[in-house]
């Protein structure tokens, strides 16, 4: 029984780090104009829009995630192995590996916009500034919890995995989780805000992504404003709900008919959530309605 | 989707980075050989130049078969090299000084018959994908061999499953603490992966230069060299660690000024501060 609470303890702790992981990894992005909101902000220029958003694609949020973290988790192996503290290393560890991450997103814009100075796009250093350090504050966060949460799934649950391989499997699905449920938020409704809710993106409409802000010329720092409201949060939850029930099953289950228990209660919530999913998916479209007609974008 | 997007205009051939290429990752691998005949672990260091003369062929690679509309992005071809490269490179260091030789022939072996099945059975019908997937599977077993090579100082299979750990003084032969053990593959698998795909991805576009994206690729390279040295810290001397993490440093921040100097000799402007441009029309 003892262990059961122990476990349930670190189950609440992992799910408390990975929904701040999954929130800080959908801001970080979004200012990065990662992900599926990308190809707007690269087609943009091409259309005649030039803007000031910044524009770092190392690579889809699940690979990106992927590396960071287990580079985060694989330091951290190391720095423990060299006898440091647990804490201290996953520190060092993050740190490092926010520093490629830092790296990589300077030479993506870079890259990335001096690839299209035949539209005359230009690079702008302050953005290059201002957004990669406020991107690496953001990693930091979302690599230390990450690490930080699978160092308690190996050490306090004693999951078999070694930590590098943990932080690979947890990095990708926290990429995924915040591509998943954080971006549509930034790539369908913030870029087109210009456009009528739930349009979609017409053709004639791509690239035509809002440039101008409240005040000024729109730059990422207020997409990822407007993004940690809902989008973060959401994201945060996703992960959060992803790490707390995967571990919630294992750790009162596994012992139920040799390990099978926790394969079918994974199993039964994947059929409660379909439903749930479905149940929600049917409610926004009867309240909401189909977008049907296709109107012409004023560009 | 066979529409070919973008040619290579003028800059050095494909063939001629791809003999270079192979030559330079295989002289580096066996470079690190010195290790076993001096009883040292000194020239580890060469395993990362071996990463990095790898990773500049695979993504030149890379944009051969990615100037094809192949239609799944561009960080996915980083992720099948390294993913067939893998299997081909832990078999092979099975076979101790033969290692890097039969690692490049199991892995084009494997890219064939992957490149096969892509072209011709699931009929994506893409003319450099045969070719490109048998290169893409060399570069990666052979990048993961030089960061094997990097990070424990060999490429033998019982130097890659057998670590040290001192307890009071004692030390005592263990499995976890190495390169395969604590899965430190994992890590160098990713590290690879990122920096063979990212040249292409950050440099695609109208603007393209042959030069700019191989700069690009040797500082992907040496800062991936760069951390795979630290964590080497943890399986080999001080002293040889060191050396390594200092040429990664080194060449790092050459390559990334360079690249830098690249990118502000092709980009439109460089402004700090400045409005958005006017355009006509807009």
């Amino acid at each position: 029984m003892e262990h059961i609470v122990f476990g349930i303890g670190i189950t609440a702790l992992t799910g408390a780090l990975a929904t701040v992981a999954g929130s800080a990894e959908d801001t970080e992005s979004n200012i990065g104009s990662q992900g599926d909101p990308n190809s707007q902000v690269q087609l943009a220029p091409q259309m005649g829009f030039l803007h000031r958003i910044f524009n770092k694609a190392v690579a889809g949020e699940p690979p990106a995630y992927g590396l960071w973290c287990a580079l985060g988790a694989g330091l951290a192996w190391a720095f423990m192995a060299m006898q440091f503290n647990a804490v201290l290393a996953i520190v060092l560890g993050s740190v490092l590996a926010v520093f490629v991450q830092g790296v990589y997103a300077t030479t993506a814009y870079v890259g990335r916009t001096a690839s299209l100075s035949k539209f005359g796009q230009p690079v702008y250093v302050d953005i290059l500034k201002s957004m990669t350090t406020v991107t690496m504050a953001h990693a930091f966060i979302a690599i230390f919890a990450t690490v930080a949460l699978c160092q308690l799934i190996n050490g306090a649950l004693g999951h078999p995995f070694p930590l590098p391989l943990l932080g690979l499997v947890w990095g990708i699905a926290l990429g995924a989780a915040g591509s998943a449920t954080g971006n549509p938020y930034y790539g369908k409704e913030r870029q087109y805000q210009n456009q009528k809710f739930g349009a979609g993106v017409p053709i004639s409409a791509s690239g035509n992504i809002v440039r101008y802000a409240e005040a000024g010329e729109r730059n990422s720092l207020d997409n990822g404003w407007f993004t940690t409201k809902i989008g973060g949060s959401a994201a945060g939850v996703c992960f959060g709900l992803i790490v707390f029930l995967e571990l919630w099953r294992t750790v009162l289950f596994e012992q139920v008919a040799a390990g099978w228990g926790a394969i079918v209660v994974g199993v039964l919530m994947i059929l409660v959530f379909t439903v749930i999913d479905r149940y929600i998916e049917v409610w926004a479209r009867k309240n909401y309605g189909p977008y049907t007609e296709a109107k012409e974008a004023s560009s | 989707m066979t529409v070919k997007v973008e040619v290579i205009e003028g800059g050095i051939p494909h063939n001629k980075i791809m003999i270079a290429g192979i030559v330079s990752t295989l002289v580096c691998l066996y470079l690190t050989y010195l290790n076993v005949l001096t009883s040292t672990e000194m020239f580890s260091f060469f395993g990362g130049l071996a990463v990095i003369a790898a990773l500049i062929w695979g993504s030149h690679t890379i944009k051969v078969l990615c100037s094809y509309g192949i239609g799944t992005g561009v960080p996915s071809a980083g992720m099948i090299a390294f993913g067939s490269g893998v299997i081909a490179m832990l078999l092979a260091t099975k076979f101790g000084f033969y290692a890097p030789i039969v690692a490049a022939v199991l892995a084009a072996i494997i890219g064939f018959i992957l490149g096969y099945v892509s072209n011709n059975i699931l009929n994506m019908k893409i003319p450099a994908m045969v070719q490109a997937l048998t290169e893409m599977a060399v570069v990666g077993a052979l990048s993961l061999m030089g960061f094997a090579a990097l990070i424990t100082g060999g490429f033998t299979f019982a130097g890659l499953t057998t670590g040290h750990v001192t307890v009071m003084g004692m030390t005592l032969l263990t499995h976890e603490q190495s390169f395969l053990g604590g899965c430190l593959i994992a890590v160098a698998f990713l590290l690879g992966a990122i920096a063979i795909q990212h040249p292409f991805n950050a440099c695609l576009g109208p603007g393209w230069t042959q030069d700019r994206m191989l700069m690009l690729t040797a500082e992907c390279g040496f800062l991936s060299m760069l951390v795979a040295a630290i964590m080497s810290f943890a399986l080999i001397s001080t002293g040889s660690a060191l050396i390594s993490l200092i040429i990664a440093i080194i060449g790092w921040a050459y390559t990334y000024n360079e690249y830098m100097v690249l990118s502000k000799r092709d980009a439109a402007a460089w402004l700090d501060a400045k409005p958005i441009p006017e355009v006509e029309g807009h």
